[in-house]
């Protein structure tokens, strides 16, 4: 179970690389396509309809990788009053109602794959941009998060059979405050200290 | 209808399921119980098109931008130059949080980051030079969200996108309000130490050649701040292509302070994309939800249910900053925008409130939220950046400044121009 958690855990890093890499590149792509339209006159073309698959296509990739580090948004203000175990039922259930809601975003998102490849259908923009190419990558960002999901919620059961709760609530549990401002400042503290910035 | 649309969406909230998903969930529970149409069938379309908006491009890049100003140093510099500028006035360095916190809002989208960027420079100082600690943490926190009103913002693009308001107009009537709230701040830091001068510090002084010497550390921000907001109103940009050039302009200023590096690039990448997959999470899941509330006819429901109260224009805005107000001290507010929004918005519209200026009203709110226990996201960062101590005194630092946001709301429901002002004349 170790090697699938490590794994997913590689897997969502590199996601998040490279989601990061296609917003950096719809940036440039875009800047460039400002400066060209002021001082030259003339465009790329299409540089907003990329930017959008841009952001299609690594917020899909990315939804993993949030999952993972528990980025998705939780109200825990009465959760934190609830006793452990039942803490721990409820982060089952919000773990399988969030896969279950962009499971089907996936399973309905495949048959807009399927359509735009039935009718082979391109955008109306001067691009003429085969539908089906970043709709496909989209889904495959999908189906990252649902794989993902699934290893977490086996790695979340078997810690509960061995009965390691706490290392379970680690894995589903709700980041309280404290531990993510903790990430944060741990960071900008690091830099400071580290001091190879300045 | 309604009562059981509320009743699940806060047994979903309250259970701690992920806000994308309670909204998510709502939206298929709603359609099981009162559509005759299969109306998930539409969700990979709609989810498809939300993840595709241009506008909502600008959400990743404003997080990038902030992250490449924070990691690269560049508002460290600009802290420590504006020490040397503002502490003259009785409370001294707590001015420079509340400056410090205005000008990085002006490069910043995020209150969040505007917090936790001032928070970990200025936080040295509190013991340093013996100021009140409550009142020091108090203006980072409220100053922080000075973030979401001063353009740019996050907060204003999802409230365009969400009502269909033009996102140049609301940048433009964040700024007069963003001064006077930054300037309100201020105040009441002011009045604090003239009622208890014990508060306010030793004060430091600067000679003018040492300050000239650290004038060109405010530049990069001032840089970023015209690459954006200059760009959309020359005309040379729309929302997003601002936030791309922004994007630029930060890795330029990053490569020229020789910060710009692959591991310093790729840690930006995580914490962007990160957010950005839980912010478009939550909004791809209240796309469906407000098209299956549209089609089973719920927002017309609570439409006519609140028109059926007679409330006058003057009573409905008290209603809501009072709704708002509580909400806020319980609710997230990302999620309080996208599950309140498009059913309360166009309420207001059509009592006759303009767009523009209730969005600068939702966003002081929004604001607002973010200061009030138990759940107030700024309190939680500051808290965070110190070792010790409870989280009570944050709580109670930024208490004179809640009023101060109070008054805040007060002026622009009395002067509305203050916000539409700007927009009036660049439509000129």
């Amino acid at each position: 179970m170790e090697h699938v958690m490590t794994l997913a855990r590689r897997v969502s890093r590199f996601s998040l690389w490279f989601s990061g890499a296609l917003v950096l590149l719809a940036a440039v792509l875009i800047g460039i396509d400002v400066l060209l339209r002021k001082f030259f006159h003339t465009s790329i073309g299409g540089a907003d309809e990329l930017a959008g698959y841009a952001l299609a296509i690594g917020t899909s990739w990315s939804l993993g990788a949030a999952l993972l580090d528990r980025a998705h948004i939780r109200i825990d203000s009465l959760y934190g009053f609830f006793w452990r175990w039942l803490r721990l039922a409820f982060d089952f259930v919000g773990l399988v109602l969030f896969v279950g809601f962009f499971g089907l975003v996936a399973w309905r998102g495949w048959s807009v794959v399927q359509q735009s490849w039935v009718s082979s259908s391109r955008s109306h923009t001067a691009l003429a941009t085969p539908t089906i190419i970043p709709q496909a990558a989209w889904v495959l960002g999908l189906m990252i998060l649902l794989a993902v999901a699934a290893a977490l919620f086996v790695h979340a059961a078997v810690l509960i059979v061995r009965g390691d709760a706490g290392g379970a609530a680690r894995t589903i549990g709700t980041r309280t405050a404290e531990e993510e401002v903790e990430e944060e400042v741990g960071f900008l503290k690091g830099r400071k200290s580290g001091g190879g910035v300045r | 209808m309604l009562g059981t649309a509320l009743l699940i969406l806060i047994g979903l909230l309250a259970l701690a399921v992920p806000v994308a998903a309670g909204l998510g969930v709502l939206g298929l529970a709603l359609e099981w119980i009162y559509s005759k149409l299969p109306l998930n069938l539409a969700l990979g379309e709609i989810s498809w098109a939300a993840s595709n908006n241009f506008l909502l491009v600008a959400i990743p890049f404003f997080v990038l931008l902030g992250e490449i100003l924070l990691r690269s140093g560049i508002a460290e510099r600009m802290y420590n130059s504006l020490v040397l500028w503002v502490p003259w006035l009785p409370g001294g360095l707590m001015h420079t949080n509340i400056a410090a916190c205005a000008m990085f809002a002006a490069t910043s989208g995020s209150s969040v980051a505007t917090a936790a960027t001032i928070g970990t420079v200025a936080m040295g100082e509190i013991r340093k030079r013996g100021y009140s600690e409550r009142l020091f943490l108090g203006t980072i926190a409220a100053g922080g969200t000075l973030g979401i009103l001063i353009p740019p913002s996050i907060n204003m693009i999802v409230y365009g996108v969400l009502t269909d308001t033009s996102i140049p107009k609301l940048y433009l009537a964040g700024f007069i309000p963003g001064f006077i709230l930054a300037s309100l701040f201020s105040l009441t830091v002011l009045i604090c130490c003239l009622l208890r001068p014990a508060w306010g510090g030793k004060r430091t002084s600067a000679s003018w050649g040492q300050r000239a010497r650290v004038l060109p550390d405010l530049i990069p921000p001032i840089v970023v701040f015209i690459s954006v907001i200059g760009s959309i109103y020359t005309g040379w940009a729309t929302a997003t292509e601002s936030a791309a050039l922004g994007v630029i302009a930060a890795l330029v200023i990053a490569a020229w302070r020789r910060s710009l590096t692959v591991s310093m690039l790729l840690r930006a990448f995580e914490g962007t994309m990160r957010t950005t997959a839980m912010i478009m999470a939550i909004l791809i899941a209240a796309y469906f939800l407000n098209f299956v509330m549209s089609s089973i006819g719920l927002l017309s429901k609570v439409n006519d249910l609140i028109m059926g109260l007679r409330l006058t224009p003057g009573q409905l805005l008290f209603a809501v900053i009072v709704f708002y107000v509580i909400l806020g001290m319980f609710m997230e507010t990302l999620s309080m925008t996208v599950a309140t929004v498009p059913i309360i918005a166009p309420i207001m519209f059509k009592a006759g409130y303009d767009p523009v200026w209730y969005g600068v009203l939702f966003v002081i709110l929004t604001e607002t939220a973010m200061i009030t226990p138990p759940v107030g996201i700024n309190l939680y960062v500051v808290q965070g950046l110190r070792k010790s101590g409870r989280i009570t005194d944050v709580i109670i630092g930024a208490l004179p400044f809640v009023l101060a946001m109070f008054a805040m709301l007060a002026i622009i429901s009395i002067l509305p121009n203050i916000a539409l002002w700007l927009p009036q004349i660049a439509a000129k």
